[in-house]
This record gives C-alpha cells, structure tokens and sequence, in this order.
C-alpha cells in the first residue's frame, strides 16, 4: 500500500490505465499525478476507490505540511475516509471477492508489539496510517491494502456511508471507551464533523438524552436536525463558563453522566469538567491544544476521569450494522460532493477548509 | 457526632466530661470540654484510643480553611483513629462495649444517586471528621454510626487501626486505577499519601515500584519501605524531560499507572509523559486547583486521568492487609504525643514541619 511511489508508471501498451493520484507536493499544492502500486501481498487486495471524504487533518496537512507530529517529507498521496470495489484479490484471501463494495480501515498497525497484542491496535507505535507521513494516502483511482482491513458493504450501504465510517468510527470508539448506555446523558461540546458523528454515535448507544453547545448558530441547527435533544450556543470567553455550565445543567433532567470535549482547547475541557457530575467522564477527542490550562483538581476530586482517544479500533463491523439498520444516518453529513480531475480537488480543498456550511466534503471517483 | 458542641461542663457530675482538641483560630488549638450528642440505637459510644494527624488537618490549623472548606467557627480536629467501645446503642448487633475498632471518618446520607451506586465517598451531604463544619475525633470520647467502626483484630494495635485512614487512601487509588500484577507502578511524592500508596501497589501485586521526590530523605524512607527505584526530581518544569528518561531507565519497562500524590502541574505534567501508551494517571494529591499541563498529547496516546477522593468500602481490606502481614504500617509512625494542652501544640507543629515527621499519633 504505502510502498507505492510517484513512479512513472510503464504503460504497458495493453490498454492498462496509469493509476492516478492526489499528491500533496507542497503547501496547499496538489497535484494528480502517476501512482504507482506495490505488487499484491497473499493476504492483500487490489481496491477501485470510489468515495472518499476530506477530513479535518488532511486540511492540516495541506495547509501545514504536518499536522502534530507528523511532517510531510516528500511528495505523500494525501485522503483515507474511503470505500470502493475490489479488483483483485490475493491468494490467501478467502473472504472477499472481486466486484465485492468494501469500506476501508486505514491504519495498518504491527499485529507483534504489546499494544498489538493487547487488541489496542490503534495505539501501535509502528502505525502506517494513509495519509499520515509517510505513509501514502487514498485519494487514487486504486489502492492496495489488507483484506482484513478492508469490510464488505450490505447491498443496502453506498459507497459514500461506506467511506463515512471512517470519521463515525472515532465517534463510536469513544462512546465505547466512555461507556454510552442508555443510563448516561451526554454532553457534546464542538457541532463540527467529529461533533456530529459522536451525536450520531451516542444517540445509537442508547444515551436518554444528549445536549450539544458550540459558538455558530449554523452548526447547533445542523445538529438538532440530527437528533440532539438540546442544543446551546456558547462563547469563546471563559468568564462565561459558570453561565453556560448553568444552562447545561439545567437542559438535562438528571445530570451530565459524560462529556465529548471534540474540540479540545482550555475553555471548552473546563466546561466539560465543571459541566460533568461527580463520579462522570470526560472524554477528550479533540486535538487541538499541546498544553492546557484546566481545573483539574476539582475535577479529580469529584472523581471525573479524563478518557482520552486516539482514532478507533474494531469499529468498522459496528459501524456498518448501524448503517445496514438505518440506526445511524450520515447521508445529511456530506454536503459537498466532486470529481476527481485537477481543478475539482482544489476547489474541495478549498471548500473544506473554508468551513462555513462544509461539513463534510466527498469525492466521487 | 458531628453534632456535639462545647459543653459549659454540669458540675457535681460523676462522669468526668468529655475534652477535645479545639481549633479556635489560626495556629490555636485548645482542650476544652466537647459535649456529645445523645447515642441513637445505631451508634456507639468510642473511648478514643489513637488519633493520627493528617496533612489536611495541619491546613486547616495554619489556614482555617482546606480545598475550599472555611473553618467558620471553633471545630474538634483530627480524623484519622481508633478507640475502645464504650456503649452501644439498642440496635447495635455486631460490636459490644470493650471492642477495639478503627473509625471510618465520613458518615454519607444513603439515599442520593452516589450513596445507592456505592460510590458514597461522593455524597454532597457527607459529614466527615474535622471538615467543616463537622467536628473530629481529637477527643476522649466521640459517638459514631456503629457501621463504620470495624472491629480489629487481636494482632493489630490501635494505632495500626487508625492508620487505617490514610491507607484506605493508597488502597482506594489502586483499586481506581486497577493495580495488579500486570501493572508497573511510578509515584510521584514520598510524603504519607505516596508511601501508603506505595505499600498498597505492593499489597496488589504491583511487581515494579519507582517513587521520585524532591527530598533525599523521604526518598531514602521510600527506599526501606519496599521501592524498586527511587528518583530525585525538581521543582522546575523545565526538567521533565530529562527526568521522564530517568525514571523510563529506572523503571525498565512500561509505566502503567502513575500516581500523582502531590498534584502540582509540575508533577502531573511529568506523570503524563512518563505513562506508558494506554497506561493511566491517578490524581491522588491537591496541590493546586488549575493546572497547566500537556493533556492532548497524554490523550492521544489514551493515557487516562482518574481521580479520586477520599475512599469507599476499603476497611476491611485495610484490617486484612495489615492483620497478615502483608503491609507493615508502623514505621510511617516517626513521633508520639498525649493529650494534653501542651502536646497537643506540640504535635502540630511537629507534623507541620515535615522534616522527618511523617505520622505523628496521640495516644490517649
């Protein structure tokens, strides 16, 4: 998969078309050009990518060239939210055929190390992740891939729900790591894309209940059509912190079992940790902050556990169930759509990162 | 309990009155008569036998208020004890007067959500020994729900029964933050709270121990009392790198749970980047409200922070741990004192003064 490289590709006279990518080549410089696939493994598969979404860190990586830790080097084929048909399959594949629809998971980890071992696959050290340097990305007319990493579609799930797992799927691993129940009313503080599938997430886990704040109007309406129970615009201000936990607190009739901070800067985990009551969870998914300054103290003397979460793992067959059932629609989330040609992935770049009324923005290959 | 006041002392009684430690105001602590409320049919009557002094109750002595509680009027101090029993109210079935028993502090209302779900260390109505405006157990005697006196065994002295307290505190935070055979353990702090905790890790089965602190001596404490690894650290935040690679090197492994026993963003910022991938923090220690700390990075590694306040439901353990042998509590007790006016001053600014004081216990 990764191995691939901006080869130039031997045309090979019998009607084979190049395989095709969008390389990011240099800040906010795309460029499609030749991609040239690594041979079949035994266990891998040969995937037409069909649909893929834009996600907030391949923004980052366009804008930054990196994104946290990592840099972007050399010349990376950027895109993982995706879902396509399978091709070609290796010999040892026994569960998946060619013509089969399939979402992907993108991370290939290890399978050796502890974390591996220990089912926390997503936490191994020598993950390769598309679109993460240096790892190349997915935004291509073909990939290869592991099968095991690659999960059929009901015949009732598109292409593009199939793609959307990917950012449902960190919505889902973090309801599971907080334990979302039908006994746990939830908080969600951030209405953007990760906001909207922990929504999504959360409300199929059962919660009674589910209040979501954030800064634009815009987002909060998105969200009440998605089901959120209440919903409350906040500011950027912390002087405004014991106002708004007020008015959080008062929209449940219980009180606040968990919140999903999916932002993650100071003011929006100090709302988390005084909104939670004693004895509840904050689960920080956003990643926006290195260093913050939170009242922790108060909080760990009220016994709230900071649960932190790193993408997923294991989520894909849950995720597809929800989808199969109708549990869980992500249709309403993709509000962008465009073609895979030069001037198409510049204007979806851009209008991804220019954010407004984007949430998520698909590519149809 | 709580519920006893300063008595004007009925003369011409037999009874000799009850006395007590009162804090009256900053640094003054008085032995002044203390009037028991009446034994209802589930309490018992406790002749107070040993009272150790916590780090909590020396705040309030210094400053009148701790974490937010104000000490706003004269209160009993002291909450870490045991005693003999003395009377048992009428509805009291598994203790008898004579029975030596330790006292758990905090007396929690049994109906909200928190006390119904067990977690009743949470209870917003919970009345605990010497947090104002409840008052302690530095007296002669004190009246206490007989459910929270656990009755101590032959082998165990009664002030093993009163550093029951302090080390539901470590057995608590292992439970929390699931310490076991599996999980290597760092501390942070080698005060009382790190050193009980660390002989709770031990008693879980905790089968690597590093402790790290500022001082020398509480290190070299550490270091008799069963740690591993001890590591001297700073105060400077600019250190933290340096020293999560000592304490990486001294571990030798992965760092699975990180105790916080002091609780400054120094420490915590520390603990955050020396657990390991998955591992968790356990914020035991107070030291500040706000903390400046790098939180994303810990959480996009799922290192968890768990908190935890106080105990629940850790008694029982306490009395077996110590009763077999498995943790030995007496050397953490460094000084001893009556109950007299002058000890009791003298006690106090013992304990304050840290140095090699780490518990200083009455004996009454």
């Amino acid at each position: 998969m990764a191995d691939g490289g901006a080869g130039i590709q031997e045309s090979k006279g019998d009607g084979r078309e190049e395989n095709m990518a969008a390389w990011l080549v240099g800040i906010e410089n795309l460029k499609i050009q030749p991609y040239h696939l690594p041979p079949l493994g035994p266990h891998d598969v040969k995937v037409r990518i069909k649909a893929l979404g834009i996600c907030g860190s391949d923004i980052h990586h366009f804008k930054h060239m990196r994104c946290a830790n990592f840099i972007v080097k050399k010349p990376m084929v950027i895109g993982h939210e995706c879902a396509g048909i399978i091709e070609e399959v290796g010999s040892e594949v026994e569960y998946l055929a060619v013509g089969d629809r399939v979402a992907l998971e993108p991370g290939i980890s290890c399978t050796q190390c502890d974390l591996c071992k220990d089912g926390r696959y997503n936490l191994c050290r020598q993950m390769k992740f598309f679109g993460s340097p240096p790892t190349n990305g997915s935004l291509a007319n073909k990939v290869v891939h592991p099968a095991s990493l690659c999960y059929k579609l009901p015949d009732n799930v598109s292409l593009e729900e199939g793609a959307m797992c990917e950012p449902l799927s960190v919505g889902v691993h973090a309801c599971r790591r907080a334990n979302i129940g039908p006994e746990t009313s939830v908080l969600i503080m951030g209405a953007g894309t990760i906001g909207l599938v922990t929504l999504l997430a959360a409300h199929a886990f059962g919660a009674p209940r589910i209040v979501i704040v954030d800064v634009e109007a815009r987002r909060l309406s998105m969200a009440k059509d998605l089901g959120a129970d209440e919903t409350i615009q906040v500011s950027t201000d912390i002087q405004d912190i014991s106002e708004e936990v007020r008015k959080i607190q008062s929209a449940v009739p219980s009180s606040i079992d968990v919140t999903f901070d999916c932002v993650g800067v100071n003011k929006t985990m100090s709302t988390a940790l005084s909104a939670t009551r004693s004895g509840g969870k904050v689960c920080l998914i956003g990643l926006a902050q290195t260093e913050m300054t939170v009242p922790l103290t108060p909080a760990a003397a009220r016994e709230i556990d900071v649960i932190g979460i790193f993408r997923y793992r294991n989520t894909w067959p849950l995720c597809i169930e929800f989808l199969r059932t109708g549990k869980i629609d992500v249709k309403p989330l993709i509000t962008n759509r465009f073609g895979f040609s030069q001037e198409e992935i510049e204007e979806a770049f851009k209008t991804s990162a220019g954010g407004g009324s984007a949430i998520k923005v698909m590519f149809n290959l | 309990m709580g519920k006893g006041g300063m008595s004007r002392g009925d003369a011409g009684d037999e009874e000799e009155e009850n006395m007590a430690a009162w804090l009256l105001g900053i640094n003054d602590l008085k032995i002044q008569p203390f009037k028991l409320p009446p034994l209802g049919p589930y309490d018992v009557k406790i002749t107070m036998k040993a009272v150790g002094i916590c780090g909590s109750d020396v705040h309030y002595v210094k400053h009148l208020s701790c974490a937010g509680f104000v000490v706003k009027e004269p209160m009993v101090i002291g909450h870490e004890c045991a005693g003999i029993i003395d009377e048992v109210g009428s509805e009291v079935k598994n203790l008898v007067p004579g029975d030596r028993v330790a006292l758990e502090p905090q007396i929690t209302c049994w109906q909200c959500d928190r006390c119904k779900e067990g977690r009743y260390n949470l209870c917003p109505d919970v009345k605990f020994f010497a947090t104002p405006p409840v008052h302690g157990s530095l007296a002669n005697q004190v009246v206490h729900p007989a459910n929270l006196c656990f009755k101590l065994p032959d082998n165990m002295t009664l002030e093993e029964g009163a550093l029951c307290e302090p080390l539901s505190v470590g057995v608590y935070a292992c439970r929390r933050a699931k310490v076991g055979l599996y999980t290597n353990v760092l501390i942070m702090g080698a005060g009382p709270i790190g050193l009980v905790t660390m002989l709770a890790a031990r008693a879980f089965g905790a089968p690597r121990i590093v402790i790290v602190d500022v001082d020398d001596q509480r290190l070299s404490v550490a270091k008799n009392l069963g740690a591993d690894e001890i590591v001297k650290v700073s105060t400077s935040v600019q250190d933290v790198p340096e020293e999560v690679e000592k304490i990486t090197k001294a571990m030798g492994a992965r760092v699975d749970v990180t105790f916080d026993c002091a609780g400054f963003s120094k420490t915590m910022s520390t603990a955050l980047a020396a657990t390991g991938t998955g591992g968790v923090v356990c914020l035991v220690g107070m030291g500040h409200n706000e903390m400046t700390i790098p939180l994303t990075p810990a959480a996009a590694r799922e290192v968890d922070v768990i908190g935890v306040f106080r105990y629940q439901n850790t008694w029982p353990l306490c009395l077996e741990l110590i009763s077999s042998g498995k943790i030995d509590v007496k050397p953490l007790i460094t000084h001893r004192f009556g109950f007299s006016q002058k000890e009791v001053e003298e006690a106090f600014e013992t304990s304050a003064r840290g140095g090699t004081a780490i518990k200083v216990m009455f004996n009454l």
